[in-house]
């Protein structure tokens, strides 16, 4: 390791030890609650886990007065736990000591007395990751408009590494941007100057210096008068570069290898002005009154509020709702806060819908067993408008962030199996429900291994690029588009019978077989199967993706580059053999 | 190498990180074992799992337990506060289990190493 890459753990180790250390004092005011309530097992449980963390903690930062005294403690507490009875007055004295000598520390001079290690990063915090900072729910489905307003956009993609950002600019094409490749500092500052970009996407090192990416950032925007919008990519993940990107105003840091679909995220929160979808919150309070005082102060700061003054009323309510968090009181009568947080939890759709407590419950023990339930947070009433829209803006955001990394596919930006799977499951209950047809089609890019192959893979992902963009862009809002893996696609089409299914995916199928990739100098076409499956003919969505997957095996046998439809499973075994690649109307 | 870092201390997981990310690796943080599973259900592209032992409801061995119940076998090491003899002689199938003291920075980054080496042959 180079030893400029050993000086960033080290700094980042002394930032998080001193983030430790301001934090130690409210842990230990925390574990002294937890002393008051013994003999009380809960309690006795619960100190001995605040005290197990502060040793191995502070154990890994190599604070070892700390960790020998947390131990003593630990050590006393899980002997009580291993006896079972309640804990004997000498132990408790020794745990009282242990408090005592903690003081002794003082713990906050201990902090101030080593400025060096701290870098007074704590009220800016730096993403820990590559993680999209402000991104927006994409609904898959026509974004026409969208589209070609990208390419509107002036954007530049600097990167001494001309290859690598010909490769890159090739696939941000694909997502609608026209980027503009540079590959010198001079270029770029002379491109700036004369046209000016709606964004720079820019590497760290160059030739001129380690920063010299971030510093020219930084001098061009000085020079222009106004900032530069820019976001930075680097094979580099440490803090100093990271560092640099941030005080030159960058505002995303992606890590080579890229990955496109992020790149597209941040671009599209870079070039568009438009406001994100306001946050959506469902506010839980038996008093009518203080509910409509939350729901009014949310709605003043632009959210969108829902609220239920009977927790009966909150299923029903969420249904349809698309909440980004739920807001809830923790008394109410027939069924507590934490009471609502555990049926939430229970139920796999809300399992990660942020819950934060309002309540005027100020006895800390309690605020924490209600938040064992997995709620996120607690805020005490009566609480000032600015804090709550605060609390509940951070919250939201972070899960929709959470959200979107989790159910989508990372090189297509469309949903990923596991997704895909459960909304197949959501959109044959709500067919039944509403005695709706629904179609599944599963989608497979024809000799694809061929295309990687012959072209590579930079050629294999532009494919796979290509058709799920067209496949967003064509399907309505209502259908859901997912990676099913590797070279598979997966739609659910809701409302849609047999015939339409086959018609619009007929219609994809051409367009896409016209599209014209590059590779180097050599150009080359693609083609794709499909396999269809109607509900209720499959009624569940097992038998949907098995018969679907069964058509489109018919598909690839009868010749590839077609749509087949699913027949029932007594006639297909012959069907595949004997009439593969016949076309059947009249569906 | 993608690890998943579980710990109920935040500050504690992002230290292991921190040391991770700066041998290469590329880490993603967990506070609690359902959270671990919802990311690993999520993601199969990570390859490794990192975690405390002491958490709250869903212990490190609780997690290792169900992971090997859902038949998925990445390597699993375990970090604790205490002496990890007793617990690594006591449960089949653990990668390691190391102490959380000071000397985990020198040790785990070669543990590390060594398993994302056994990993690509």
């Amino acid at each position: 390791m180079a030893p400029a890459s050993s000086e960033t753990f080290k700094a980042r180790k002394a930032r998080l030890r001193a983030a430790f250390l301001d934090q130690l004092p409210q842990r230990l005011r925390e574990a002294r609650v937890h002393l008051t309530r013994l003999p009380d097992h809960a309690a006795l449980v619960a100190l001995e886990l605040a005290f197990h963390t502060i040793k191995g903690s502070s154990g890994s930062f190599g604070l070892t007065t700390i960790t020998d005294l947390a131990r003593e403690a630990d050590d006393v507490l899980k002997a009580a736990l291993a006896a079972g009875t309640p804990i004997a007055p000498g132990s408790l004295a020794t745990l009282t000591a242990v408090f005592e000598r903690f003081d002794a520390l003082d713990l906050g001079a201990a902090d101030r007395a080593d400025p060096a290690e701290r870098y007074g990063f704590e009220s800016e915090p730096l993403p820990p990751g590559p993680v999209p900072g402000q991104m927006t729910e994409e609904t898959p489905g026509p974004a026409h408009d969208h589209a070609s307003r990208r390419c509107e956009q002036l954007v530049y993609l600097c990167d001494d590494d001309s290859d690598l950002a010909q490769e890159l600019c090739a696939q941000l094409a694909c997502f609608g941007y026209c980027v503009t490749a540079l590959t010198t500092l001079e270029a770029l500052r002379a491109a700036v100057i004369a046209d000016p970009p709606a964004a720079v996407i820019m590497d760290v090192m160059f030739p001129e210096g380690e920063h010299a990416g971030p510093a020219t950032i930084a001098a061009l925007g000085v020079e222009t008068g106004h900032a530069i919008p820019s976001m930075y990519i680097s094979g580099r993940g440490d803090f100093q570069a990271r560092l640099q990107a941030v005080q030159a105003g960058g505002s995303a840091y992606c890590t080579k290898p890229v990955k496109t679909t992020e790149l597209v995220e941040f671009l599209d929160a870079l070039t568009n002005r438009e406001t994100p979808t306001p946050f959506h919150v469902l506010v839980v309070d038996d008093e009518p009154a203080v509910a409509q005082l939350h729901a009014m102060i949310l709605e003043e700061a632009g959210m969108i509020t829902a609220v239920a003054t009977d927790p009966a009323q909150v299923l029903d309510l969420l249904k349809g709702f698309n909440a980004d968090l739920v807001l809830m009181d923790i008394h109410m009568p027939a069924c507590s806060g934490p009471e609502l947080a555990r049926v939430l939890r229970q139920m796999a759709g809300y399992l990660s819908l942020p819950i934060i407590y309002l309540s005027s419950e100020t006895d800390r023990e309690r605020q924490f067993e209600a938040l064992e339930v997995g709620a996120d947070g607690f805020l005490t009433k009566p609480v000032e408008p600015a804090r709550l829209v605060t609390e509940v803006s951070l919250r939201a955001e972070r899960m929709r962030t959470l959200h979107s990394l989790m159910v989508r596919d990372g090189l297509t930006g469309l949903f990923n199996h596991n997704t895909i799977m459960q909304l197949l499951d959501l959109g044959v209950a709500n067919a039944r429900r509403d005695h709706q047809p629904l179609c599944f089609a599963m989608i497979d890019v024809d000799r694809f291994k061929r295309v990687n192959d012959t072209y590579g893979h930079p050629a294999g992902d532009q494919v796979l690029m290509a058709l799920s963009r067209g496949l967003r862009l064509r399907l309505r809002d209502s259908d859901v588009v997912g990676r099913y893996g590797g070279e598979e696609f997966a739609v659910v089409f809701p409302g849609v019978d047999v015939q339409q299914a086959r018609d619009i995916l007929d219609q994809l199928r051409m367009s896409f077989a016209a599209v014209l990739f590059y590779a180097g100098n050599a150009t080359f076409n693609c083609t794709f199967s499909a396999g269809v499956a109607a509900f209720p003919l499959w009624s569940s969505a097992d038998a949907l993706t098995e018969a679907a997957d069964l058509a489109l095996y018919r598909a690839k046998r009868g010749g590839r580059d077609r749509v087949e439809i699913a027949v029932m499973p007594d006639a297909s075994g012959d069907l595949a053999r004997d009439r593969s690649g016949e076309d059947r109307d009249g569906h | 190498m993608h690890i998943l870092i579980v710990d109920d201390d935040p500050l504690a997981g992002e230290l292991v990180a921190a040391l991770l990310e700066d041998q290469g690796h590329e880490c993603r943080l967990a506070e609690n074992g359902i959270e671990a599973l919802e990311q690993l259900g999520a993601d199969d592209g990570i390859e490794l799992v990192i975690s405390d032992l002491n958490m709250p409801l869903v212990s490190g061995l609780d997690l290792f337990a169900e992971l090997r119940e859902r038949g998925l076998a990445l390597p699993f090491v375990l970090l604790t506060g205490d002496d990890p003899a007793d617990i690594l002689a006591q449960t089949p199938g653990l990668s390691a289990a190391l102490m959380k003291d000071a000397a985990l920075e020198e040790a785990l980054p070669v543990l590390v190493a060594t398993l994302a080496g056994a990993a690509r042959p």
